[in-house]
């Protein structure tokens, strides 16, 4: 048996005269001044082409990772920034016919291995966020893996074909061939049970292990066994559609059937999405279908309990009207978003009934409808699209994810008024999706979006949800604008941003314990045992937190180290099956579990957290808290935490984000130790 | 680099960042003179920089000369053909030397300078200017006569050049006067020369006070297809009768200091042709090239060279010996698509695998038809190779002409 890892003697020969090739070449990078750069580029990277494509040449650039990326090979690129990058485009680089890109895409690939094996630290993304891009790579990748290149490969890409598969190949080796797969299943579980409201990545990455699975060629050996219940939910979840027959003859299908027939169908299709929070595009059919079959097989279809179907039952009209203009096979999702609305029971709220007849009716601007064909195409009506996100957004208020974008303060806004003012939300949105302005005010002054000309964003944003999709960048510049209206007051600025931009619920009571001037950490005694005060159920008199608030959060990677400021909400604190008391808290990253290192791990199932949320034992959380709200009127006592506790918290924070932050005096907490 | 303010102030006039870069690195001050888009970059990194839109001298042009001279710039360097004679008119105000701007008119005209160089002793071909189609007809036509060819035999073929245009740019050879209708009526005037069979080469050498400080044999594979540094044993042969030639090329042009370009030919019998000087650097990368095989900084060594304050002992120290000090043979390769449709960019196997092979910047096509190659030059990127041996090298560049890198 050979091994295509051990290179023969020629071939040796050949890499070691083009590694010499490609250090000469790599050197002259890292030696010219910035603007002189770009002209050097062409030689390092089809030098890197060349080793890529030698047996062994993966393993050799991946020792230089970290010297290519110091030369600047990524300078100026997305791939200076790994960790905005996306897994999903990776695809379009590979399989390019322009080399360079391909071949950057092949060496940002190894440089995440570098980085994710812990051999090469990066400034920017943590061994975890990179071994966790690189699970997602692969997934979407999966063909590169296991089959030969296409003849449509081979046409556009020629001997450039073979550099993705080295790589993929290689990068199996190195992760672990045979997790891959399951290590993918895992994946994809553990971000379904946080019940996003974005789910296109998750389902095409099952879309790849189901043709991987059909695929005779491909052989996963003992892996993927995990599969079926997310591969059947999408394609096959009931008797009805078991063999993925196609929309059609499934609405045939449905036709002749009996009402013993299709309660089965809509129990299998209920069972199916509550499990996974995907939904199959044959529910979406049933579900049309239903609706003259009476409300019951319709409550039926969408596994309502009693609280959704007392809902539905009251308001059977509008949920008509719902599915009749939202739900299509192409805005499937929308259907779960349907069910968890009724379930919340919002529509008891005398206005939300009211503003979702207005959201029906609602005629987008020429601007939204033109933001929605580029996010989504044109395969249902806008107004479809925007419902299936206004439905989604209600019954998944911690589902919002911010995308790719530094707008996590407008995506917690939205989440926390989908959770907690419902028919604000839907106000925005009618302002934003038909009238193109947002209006705020500020300390009493009015802030329209159309007058605040830039944003946190630099660029309009698209891989978000319709409803975000539209609202956000209204909401971000208002957010800048307000911003920028405290300019030159002392301290933070979320002092007054965020309950004029939150809502009255949050509260105008704010501490912060870094030095907005020298960025030192300052007062933490008191910082923290205000927290508790507030927060803790049993420092405050056992009062559960009534009102989301807005937190800031210092996000730090899984060595400890600061990565950023980062803004979350504060959802409850309350103790978790093993009697520790959490806090439960919504984080508007696209994806919550996160290791903030030195044992702080973000949990994100399994302690007791309800779909979307995520939570610390309250001792870690109080560590990398660095900004909360509280009311002012209503606590004024300190605390009177156990020293002992304290101190944990303080060394954790000195440990980690606040290590170079601690003032030359030292800190007051540590004088009582 | 930290500046000497004992030593010169340099204007590079045009842009060039590989000469940004070497000027960068390089102990003497300098800026670049360049046209107003250059100005926002120059301020993103820092490089001092003065606008000027080089379009034909005027009434303003002394505006330039002067802006400089308050700056306390020594000299200017032309860094194209198209600021020659730009250098020339600053640098007779800089250094308060008329002279040097008449000199510029001279190596900016093939018709000129080839009559200076005839008056010089200098052999050159023979070669007329002209205005319209006729006068093409006229002499493809008196030259084939002068060669004593009968009506019937093939044509020796004749060459067109622009007057003013770097290498090969606007060069044409035509063989019959059906070709000459192919000439676009805005290519004239042009020069005429008869062909000379033989062996083409370039010069590059750098004048310091007069004298040749460093001389390097530029030796065509084939004209506008491929080139290589040092020349192959056979032609270095020939050095110190080039340096004879060069020698003459001082004189006759007058030249004090700069980097000159010619080329030459060499027939059978050891004769040498001027073809045409230029008084910039070459193009075809050759600067890339020698800094390969002599690691040496081209625009370093003009810079070294233009200045006033360069000691002859600073020269002597900069160069390296010629020859014997290069370690290997460093060429290029022009690359055409061959073919009139293309889709993709693909590195020959033969070529990938060659160890002499060492890099591209050859980028992906950005149509599919190919536009018909109607003159030399704009070729679509070159091909890079280094070797120990000259004659492998040399064949290897002759093989890239029947290579496809665009299928």
């Amino acid at each position: 048996m050979t091994n295509p890892d051990t290179p023969s003697p020629a071939d040796n020969d050949k890499l070691r005269g083009l590694l010499t090739k490609l250090d000469d070449a790599i050197a002259s990078l890292g030696e010219s001044r910035e603007f002189a750069k770009p002209a050097k580029l062409p030689r390092v990277i089809d030098t890197c082409r060349r080793v890529l494509m030698q047996p062994g040449g993966c393993a050799e650039i991946e020792q230089r990772a970290e010297t290519l990326e110091q030369a600047g090979l990524f300078l100026g690129s997305d791939w200076a920034s790994p960790h905005i990058l996306i897994p999903s485009l990776t695809t379009q680089s590979l399989k390019s016919a322009d080399s360079s890109l391909v071949v950057i895409e092949a060496l940002s690939e190894l440089r995440m291995l570098a980085v994710a094996k812990g051999r090469y630290r990066h400034h920017l993304i943590s061994d975890e966020g990179a071994h966790h891009y690189l699970t997602q790579v692969m997934a979407i990748n999966l063909p590169l893996l296991f089959s030969a290149p296409s003849e449509a490969e081979r046409e556009t890409q020629g001997r450039l074909a073979e550099i993705p598969r080295q790589l993929f190949q290689y990068l199996a080796e190195r992760i672990g061939y045979e997790h891959v797969i399951d290590e993918l299943i895992s994946e994809i579980w553990r971000i379904l049970q946080q019940r996003p409201i974005q789910v296109d990545p998750v389902k095409q990455m099952i879309t790849q292990i189901a043709l991987c699975q059909a695929n005779p060629e491909i052989d996963l050996g003992a892996s993927g066994q995990g599969a079926d219940r997310l591969v059947s939910s999408l394609f096959g979840p009931t008797q009805g559609c078991r063999e993925d027959p196609g929309i059609e003859v499934y609405r045939e299908r449905l036709a002749s059937m009996d009402a013993r027939g299709l309660q089965y169908e809509a129990s299998g299709f209920a069972r199916a999405m509550h499990d996974t929070g995907l939904v199959s595009p044959y529910h979406t059919v049933l579900l049309r279908h239903l609706l003259d079959f009476g409300d019951n097989l319709l409550s039926e279809a969408l596994g309502l309990s009693s609280t959704g179907r007392d809902c539905l039952l009251c308001y059977c009209d509008l949920v008509h009207t719902m599915v009749r203009t939202a739900i299509y096979p192409e805005t499937a999702q929308a259907v779960y978003g349907l069910a968890l609305t009724l379930e919340r029971g919002i529509l008891y709220q005398p206005p939300v009934a009211p503003a979702l007849w207005r959201q029906l009716g609602l005629k987008l601007s020429d601007w939204s409808e033109a933001r929605l064909h580029a996010a989504f195409g044109d395969g249902v009506s806008y107004r479809a699209r925007l419902m299936e996100g206004v439905l989604c957004m209600l019954g998944l208020p911690l589902g919002v994810g911010q995308g790719n974008n530094p707008t996590c303060q407008s995506a917690r806004a939205l989440s926390m008024w989908a959770y907690n003012d419902p028919d604000y939300l839907l106000q925005m949105v009618a302002w934003a999706a038909r009238d193109d302005e947002i209006l705020m005010h500020f300390e009493g002054q009015p802030i329209s979006s159309q007058e605040s000309l830039s944003g946190v964003a630099q660029t309009l944003p698209l891989d978000l949800d319709p409803v975000s999709l539209l609202v956000v960048p209204h909401l971000d510049r208002i957010y800048a604008e307000m911003g920028r209206r405290c300019l030159g007051r002392e301290g933070d600025p979320h002092r007054w941003v965020n309950p004029e931009f939150h809502g009255w619920w949050a509260g105008r009571g704010f501490r912060i314990n870094v030095d907005v001037a020298t960025g030192q950490l300052t007062d933490l005694d008191t910082f923290l045992r205000h927290f508790y005060a507030s927060y803790h159920p049993y420092y405050n008199g056992n009062q559960p937190l009534i009102h989301p608030q807005p937190a800031g959060i210092a996000v730090t990677d899984s060595a400890g180290r600061f990565i950023g400021w980062h803004a979350i909400t504060v959802l409850r604190a309350s103790l978790d099956p093993s009697g520790q008391m959490r806090i439960y808290f919504f984080n508007p990253n696209n994806d919550s579990g996160q290791d903030w290192g030195m044992g702080v791990k973000v949990s994100t199932s399994s302690h007791g957290e309800r779909f979307g949320e995520a939570s610390l034992p309250f001792e870690q959380f109080a560590s990398r808290l660095y900004i909360y709200h509280y009311d002012p009127l209503e606590h004024g006592e300190l605390a009177q935490v156990d020293q002992q506790e304290l101190d944990r918290v303080v060394a954790m924070i000195q440990e980690s984000w606040g290590a170079d932050r601690i003032p030359a005096g030292g800190l007051q907490a540590d004088e009582g130790v | 680099m930290n500046k000497d303010p004992n030593k010169g102030y340099i204007a590079l006039l045009g842009w060039s960042l590989n000469a940004i870069e070497a000027a960068e690195n390089f102990d003497r001050r300098y800026v670049v003179v360049a046209p107003d888009w250059a100005e926002d970059y120059c301020k993103q990194h820092d490089i001092p920089y003065v606008s000027w839109n080089f379009e034909r001298l005027n009434d303003r042009s002394l505006e330039i000369a002067e802006t400089l001279r308050d700056m306390g710039v020594d000299v200017s360097i032309p860094l194209f053909e198209e600021t020659v004679e730009w250098a020339g008119a600053i640098n007779s105000v800089l250094l308060d030397n008329p002279r040097l701007y008449g000199q510029s008119l001279l190596l900016r005209d093939k018709a000129l300078m080839k009559r200076r160089a005839q008056l010089g002793g200098i052999r050159v071909g023979i070669f007329e200017e002209a205005h319209d189609h006729q006068d093409v007809i006229r002499f493809l036509k008196r030259v084939n006569q002068t060669l004593l060819k009968l009506d019937g035999d093939p044509n020796d073929p004749i060459h067109l050049k622009a007057f003013d245009k770097a290498g090969c740019l606007g060069h044409r050879v035509i063989r019959t006067p059906d070709e000459v209708d192919t000439i676009p009526e805005e290519e004239f005037p042009v020069l005429m020369e008869s062909h000379l069979d033989g062996w083409e080469f370039a010069v590059e050498a750098w004048i310091h006070d007069g004298k040749i400080a460093f001389l390097n044999i530029s030796e065509y594979v084939t004209l506008g297809y491929s080139v290589f540094v040092p020349a192959s044993p056979e032609l270095e042969r020939y050095r110190e009768q080039i340096r004879v030639q060069i020698e003459k090329l001082i004189k006759a042009f007058d030249i004090d200091f700069g980097l000159i370009h010619p080329e030459y030919f060499v027939t059978s019998d050891g004769e040498m042709y001027f073809g045409e000087v230029a008084y910039r650097p070459p193009g075809f990368k050759v600067f890339e090239l020698l800094e390969r095989v002599y690691g040496f900084n081209a625009y370093q060594a003009s810079m070294l060279v233009f200045d006033p304050k360069t000691t002859p002992e600073e020269v002597a120290e900069f160069f390296p010996r010629e020859v014997v000090d290069a370690n290997g043979f460093a060429g290029c390769f022009g690359v055409y698509p061959r073919r009139r449709v293309v889709s993709r960019l693909e590195i020959p196997e033969s070529v990938e695998d060659h160890p002499y092979f060492e890099s591209h910047e050859l980028t992906a096509p950005l149509e599919e038809t190919v536009t018909k190659r109607t003159a030399f030059g704009t070729h679509w990127g070159l091909v890079y190779f280094k070797g120990d041996d000259a004659h492998t090298l040399r064949d290897l560049l002759k093989a890239q002409e029947d290579e496809d890198y665009y299928i």
